[in-house]
């Protein structure tokens, strides 16, 4: 006689399926990407391979006049690395300041909220109206960079927001009570401890900023940054060098993600005094 | 006690920079798309008269009211369909799952692409979707069909497929906060109480996640209606939504049409947004105190 | 007469309310529950007592249907119901925390139960009318868990379990989550409630205070099995190992070995000396065995005489205050802790750092019969 936990372990593997098989169609198409990227010099943008090779890879690395997406990758990296270390100062300042509970905190929250339900398209768009009313020239590094730091700090706060809330209030209390002022409290006791935490909300600033297309797309002159550089060739010709830009790029990605990953991990062993 | 006073001058001007980036680069411009949107007069200079020609000129034409409807109408079908796969997979995830290093494998491999570039995400999809492409090449050898397809590529089927791809996620991950953040104790209290386990699922589980379901139709709406890269990328110059209609005059230069689309589309999602607060409050989500 | 013998052998077996057989609950390499055997009287008040991971919460949940046992089985009211689903059993469950629905009114969960037995509507309302006003809470009908205090919730919790009518309330820790003031009064409510509906309470805990005061059979449990089980007399007055002497307060436990037999009496050569124990009933240990025994601390005398053939000498360390008792702490010749109550106002006051000979009589020494724990 089966029990009833028994029986409702069919339940569990209707819903396990559909998560597999949902698993598999998220992933495949990434992983054909990667797949065909490595297609020989004569293959097309689909099936068959025509064999394997780097050839697309040489063409990125050789590069014509027309597109050559160098120039890009390292504006992107760039843009990515300033909005990440805005991001990092910004957000930790406004989080301290959040557990200020200043006057207006509930605003400031719903403020930064609004950053991340905002979407792109008008905030690029209402932006790059604002700076051609104001006679400002448009460029990757001025203001592509304001706008995508209003994309990143919202996410980068409310990391921030998550860790101090897991923080154990209690070491501060112990420092200042043996006479260390608030300040050097926060820089000698605070900071080591959410260091980890902090180190996630700015790789989550960079991926966030180094994939940006649509606050990009309105917001960059003439000197276009990697996912800018990407649509543009799609528009012009599909060829498995796309694939090999968008292969190595979620490469890049996956990297950061992993640091990511491992940075949360390392707070969550560092601020938890407590263990279960 | 803290290292920071409750209500001081400091905990105020820390607050000061990022308040102040996000009102010069978030709301003014969109306080400005609405001024915009109104300016009448034949020269694009803020001393235009205000009037609402603008609008009337958009809701004269059949073909962009058609458009905002089917907008809205493919925005509702995708929230339907990733609303109820990522409460599966989310339920699945918290609730079936019981070893916890599959559960960690499966929940990466669920959120890993999230991470990952959106865009590069929607071109991953063109490879499969064409004519040639994989499905139809795995429909005909299966020999499910014998002429390839050619409703994916460039079409709704395509685009609404990559966009279920990406979008899931969002509307499973505030799921799997609020089911994981269910006590056991309530479902077996429940069962004690002689509830079958559906009524348990019906009265107790999907009540307590019902915030976070909101909060992903929420994030989903946003994004589906404002995802143009997705729909220009698999559908091509074929097929268009409102988001789409914005870059469209902005790129010949209609800008008082453009800043017409795009306040519309915000009142869209103001809407859409007012209506899923009535339902629940956001506060809840992860930063209660 | 023989007609007669049959209808009384039925009335000599009481009807069981619950029945455990040998109940078995594995995780993994971690035995919960080993074997764990239980009968329950109709209408019996029964508290499993014993430290946090003894098994005890595992051995109710077992009786609720939300665990399954490996082997053994279980039968409430004489019907077989191991394999059956919590649903389907004629209990109901009170949690350590309530775990009360947050998103359910006071008059709607209370009504849940009621509800999930298809009772007419109309019918519910009133049933839940009448309980709240019972369990003096019709003020709260209205109002959601989160604005309730601990003992507001705690009547929640118990109207909602009662009033099903079940054969059998199980209690996790049920008092545990209130303040130390509010416990006393509640668990007095809970016994008269208890004895005036007459449905059988297993009551789980951990504080042997309430398990004394409340259960008519008290079982306690070390180590996934059952140690010793009976009235809170006779665990007091006779505990069965060294585990039960040891858990339960005011016990000194001795160890030892066998090193001299009569019909009446073993001697038992222990690290703190040789002392008498009453030779219990065949089989009675051998010679050389090793056993325990323990004595309660107010059976011990300061001023031994010769009818206390057992004695030791101590030095007194603290002296400490229960209401009227005081209690003496010694430190015995091998390092362990004696002690020694004394009731109300006593001539001789022994203070600390005094060496003082004490000793208690045979007959007040109790070996341990069960199996050394």
């Amino acid at each position: 006689m089966i029990g009833w936990k028994g029986r409702s372990s069919l339940t569990a593997w209707v819903l396990g399926t559909l998560t597999v098989i949902f698993l598999a169609y998220q992933w495949l198409p990434i992983f054909t990407l990667g797949l065909l990227s490595f297609s020989g010099p004569t293959g097309g943008t689909t099936f068959p391979m025509n064999g394997t090779s780097f050839h697309w890879y040489q063409e990125l690395w050789r590069a014509s006049v027309m597109n050559d997406f160098k120039p890009p990758l390292l504006r992107s990296v760039l843009l990515a690395a300033a909005c990440s270390a805005t991001t990092i100062v910004l957000s930790v300042m406004a989080a301290q300041a959040m557990r200020g509970q200043f006057r207006g905190n509930g605003w400031f929250f719903y403020l930064m909220l609004l950053g991340i339900m905002a979407p792109g398209i008008l905030v690029g768009f209402g932006f790059a109206i604002l700076m051609r009313l104001m006679g400002v020239d448009l460029s990757w590094d001025t203001t592509t960079f304001l706008v995508q730091v209003s994309w990143t700090l919202p996410f980068g706060f409310l990391t921030m927001l998550a860790v101090f809330n897991r923080f154990d209030k209690r070491v501060e209390e112990a420092a200042l009570t043996l006479g260390a002022s608030r300040l050097s409290t926060f820089r000698r006791i605070t900071l080591p401890l959410v260091l980890p935490g902090v180190i996630g909300a700015g790789l989550f600033g960079f991926s966030l900023s180094y994939d940006e297309y649509a606050r990009s797309m309105f917001t960059t002159g003439p000197d276009a940054t990697l996912p800018l550089a990407v649509m543009a060739q799609l528009d012009r010709q599909l060829t498995p060098e796309i694939y090999a830009v968008g292969t190595t790029t979620t490469l890049f990605s996956l990297i950061a993600v992993t640091l990511c990953t491992v940075a949360f991990w390392a707070m969550r062993r560092s601020t938890s005094l407590r263990r279960t | 006690m803290s290292t920071i006073r409750v209500r001081s001058p400091a905990s105020y001007w820390l607050a000061v920079p990022a308040a102040a980036w996000m009102l010069g680069v978030v709301v003014v411009p969109i306080v400005l798309l609405v001024w915009v949107s109104l300016w009448g007069g034949r020269t694009f200079s803020p001393a235009s008269p205000l009037t609402f020609d603008n609008y009337a000129r958009f809701f004269a034409n059949q073909t962009y009211i058609k458009l905002a409807g089917t907008t809205v109408m493919h925005t509702v079908m995708l929230m339907a369909v990733t609303g109820v796969l990522g409460y599966c997979i989310a339920y699945c995830l918290v609730m079936k799952v019981r070893s916890p290093g599959w559960r960690l494998a499966l929940f990466l491999a669920f959120i890993i692409p999230f991470w990952t570039s959106t865009l590069i995400r929607a071109i991953a999809w063109v490879p499969f979707l064409g004519v040639n492409g994989v499905i139809n090449q795995l429909l005909m050898s299966i020999g499910a069909t014998r002429s390839p397809i050619e409703a994916f590529l460039y079409s709704k089927t395509g685009i609404t497929m990559a966009q279920v791809s990406l979008y899931t996620m969002m509307a499973a991950g505030p799921v799997v906060y609020m089911l994981s953040s269910i006590a056991p104790q309530l479902r077996e209290a429940a069962m004690t109480l002689k509830a079958t386990p559906l009524t348990v699922f019906w009265r107790i589980v999907f009540p307590l996640t019902l915030p976070g379901v909101v909060i992903g139709q929420v994030l989903v709406f946003l994004n589906v209606m404002s995802d143009f890269a997705t729909v220009a990328t698999i559908g091509g110059n074929k097929h268009a939504l409102l988001s789409n209609l914005v870059l469209l005059f902005y790129e010949s230069s209609q800008i008082r049409a453009a800043s017409v689309v795009a306040v519309l589309l915000m009142i869209c999602m103001l809407v859409g947004v007012i209506i899923a607060l009535r339902v629940v409050d956001v506060r809840r989500l992860g930063v209660e105190r | 007469m023989d007609s007669l013998a049959a209808p009384l052998e039925v009335m000599a077996r009481p009807q069981l309310d619950l029945e455990l057989r040998g109940i078995r609950k594995r995780y993994g390499d971690f035995t919960a529950v080993d074997g764990v055997s239980l009968q329950v009287e109709k209408g019996q008040f029964v508290c499993l007592l014993g430290p946090s991971g003894c098994g005890k919460t595992t051995t109710l949940r077992c009786v609720a249907g939300l665990e399954e046992p490996d082997d053994g089985g279980i039968l409430i009211g004489g019907n077989e119901v191991t394999k059956d689903p919590p649903w389907q059993r004629d209990i109901a469950m009170m949690f350590q925390d309530f775990a009360l629905f947050p998103h359910m009114t006071v008059a709607k969960q209370v009504g849940f139960g009621l509800e999930m037995l298809k009772k007419p509507k109309v019918g519910i309302a009133k049933r839940v009318e009448e309980v709240l006003k019972a369990f003096e809470i019709s003020a709260l009908a209205d109002r959601k868990p989160g604005s309730l205090s601990g003992g507001q919730r705690q009547r929640v919790a118990l109207a909602r379990a009662m009033i099903t009518e079940p054969r059998i309330l199980l209690l996790d820790e049920p008092v545990g989550a209130l303040d130390y003031s509010l416990r006393e009064t509640v668990m007095l409510e809970l016994k008269l409630l208890q004895q005036r509906t007459g449905i059988s309470f297993i009551w789980v805990t951990h504080d042997q205070n309430e398990a004394f005061s409340l259960g008519d059979l008290v079982v306690v449990m070390n180590h996934a099995k059952i140690e010793q089980q009976g009235t809170a007399e006779e665990i007091l007055r006779r505990p069965a190992t060294a585990f039960v002497a040891s858990f339960v307060q005011g016990n000194n436990v001795f160890r030892g070995r066998v090193t001299g037999t009569s019909p009446d009496v073993l001697q038992v050569e222990t690290s703190a000396g040789r002392f008498y124990v009453p030779r219990p009933p065949d089989p009675a240990p051998m010679l050389g065995d090793a056993v325990s025994f323990s004595v309660r601390a107010e059976q011990i005398t300061d001023a031994p005489s010769q009818r206390q053939a057992n004695r030791l000498t101590a030095r007194c360390t603290a002296v400490e205050y229960f209401g009227a008792v005081r209690r003496h702490i010694f430190e015995r010749c091998d390092g362990e802790v004696l002690k020694y109550d004394q009731f109300g106002a006593h001539a001789a006051r022994i203070v600390s750092g005094q060496t003082v000979q004490l000793g208690w009589q045979v007959e007040e020494t109790v070996l341990h019969t069960g199996a050394p724990g």
